[in-house]
């Protein structure tokens, strides 16, 4: 006959007692638990911003939401921002449009450079029928360099429908990260 | 579970050969009832052996009374057994509570403050890049971003170099404060490792000499079956002994000197 209930179920011993960690801890114990919550959220921070200040660009990792055939919605792009790089027709670019915050993904079309190095050029998406003039800001008709988030320097197919599903529900993000972070100051590490 | 079989085995084996010795379902013939008496009383001797719970011998017990008192408000501590960093966590503490409160010696903090100033200052960078980046939007805070970000990452580098050679797996530094008053204290270290899924906990208690400068060590290694009881309590009855005769043993060694 076999006993299933000894070893069975890897239950906790005692229920649900997700506080046993915290109340045997003494003061030192207890920082080091917010401590090590702290660590890890900067370290996320810190190479974020480490990523900012390598490529230049002010969001180095985009998810595309539209670009067929060339990129899909929920592909990741790797971004550059070098002053020295130009513009030049053909190149995706990801640039933000004044007063909008969506940064947008599509292809030059046409440049204009005047001797000094100043830029003015024009975009349109692989899948539109129409250039980008539509979706530029009343009365302007070519973008600048200050415009630009970033020139496209390789992607990663697939990986970004995790940030859009967080995005698109976002109760579903935040109970995530409350759980993670719950996980994290209440367990204790040895 | 393998467990589960065995102790099942165990008892389903006891249960059918509790009659008597020499019913026909214990033994094949007379040829071989030696090596099946030996089987039976091996099956019945609970044994420690390194592979499982199931043969751990402690029933529950309340804490006796030692030479030295348990403080009144002391519950006996009681984990998940199958989770190992609970189990390391809560025979560590045991050994600090030991050395502490039996023998009174004194914790110095010393080792673990090293460790929580650098990761607050490791924090610390990571806050002023982001006020900093927050109040000046990207372009303009390069230079203090880039020098928060290395920053951070060095002290990252020292923690870690910190925590694998200078607190290794130290858990406890304690001083005994010399009656005398003149000589410096001597110094008590415990640590400890358990590796994961292993059951063999090996407890290393170091001393040294306040006067002399000099370095003993003295370490057992038991398999955790030996100190925890069916439901996951610590049975300090088991385990205070071991502690003390580490201690002892350096103690001892010591006076002759």
């Amino acid at each position: 006959m076999v006993r299933a209930g000894a070893v069975g179920a890897h239950l906790p011993a005692s229920g649900l007692d997700i506080f046993g960690d915290l109340k045997k801890m003494n003061k030192r114990q207890l920082y080091y638990q917010v401590l090590n919550f702290a660590m890890i959220v900067s370290s996320a921070l810190m190479i974020w911003k480490g990523l900012i200040v390598l490529t230049g660009s002010e969001s180095p990792i985009v998810v595309v939401l539209s670009m067929e055939p060339a990129f899909h919605r929920g592909d990741l792009l790797f971004l550059t921002n070098f002053r020295e790089d130009p513009i030049r027709a053909g190149e995706i670019v990801v640039f933000k449009v004044e007063g909008r915050d969506i940064p947008i993904v599509h292809r030059v079309i046409k440049v204009h450079e005047k001797d000094n190095g100043d830029i003015k050029f024009l975009t349109k998406g692989d899948n539109n029928e129409v250039d980008d003039r539509g979706l530029y800001k009343e009365g302007q008709n070519w973008l600048e360099k200050k415009d630009v988030v970033g020139r496209a320097r390789g992607f990663l197919p697939y990986v970004g429908m995790v940030t859009i599903i967080m995005n698109d529900y976002p109760k579903f993000k935040y109970a995530l990260l409350a759980v993670m972070g719950a996980y994290v100051l209440l367990k204790r590490e040895s | 579970m393998a467990a589960a079989a065995v102790q099942g085995g165990r008892s389903g084996g006891s249960g059918g050969c509790s009659g008597a010795g020499g019913a026909s379902n214990c033994g094949t013939g007379s040829g071989r009832s030696g090596l099946l008496d030996k089987r039976q009383a091996l099956t019945i001797l609970p044994r420690l052996d390194s592979s499982s719970w199931a043969q751990a011998v402690l029933p529950p017990q309340p804490p006796k009374y030692l030479g030295w008192q348990w403080k009144i408000d002391d519950k006996p501590v009681k984990i998940d057994k199958w989770d190992g960093s609970a189990v390391k966590n809560s025979l560590d503490d045991s050994a600090k509570k030991v050395l502490l409160e039996k023998y009174k010696y004194v914790e110095n903090f010393g080792l673990i403050d090293g460790r929580l100033t650098i990761c607050t200052i490791s924090c610390f960078f990571a806050i002023v890049a982001l006020i900093w980046d927050y109040m000046h939007p990207f372009p303009e805070s390069k230079p203090v971003l880039a020098l928060c970000v290395i920053s951070y990452f060095v002290m990252m580098g020292i923690l870690t170099i910190y925590t694998s050679y200078k607190e290794k797996s130290i858990f406890l530094v304690a001083h005994r404060k010399d009656p005398t008053g003149m000589d410096p204290d001597d110094i008590w270290q415990l640590s400890s490792s358990l590796k994961r899924f292993d059951d063999k906990y090996t407890l290393k208690l170091t001393f040294i000499s306040g006067r002399t400068k000099q370095q003993r060590e003295a370490e057992f290694t038991k398999s955790i079956a030996k100190f925890f009881d069916h439901s996951g309590t610590l049975v300090m009855d088991a385990y205070e002994p071991e502690i003390s005769r580490l201690h002892d043993s350096l103690a001892i060694e010591r006076k002759i000197k």
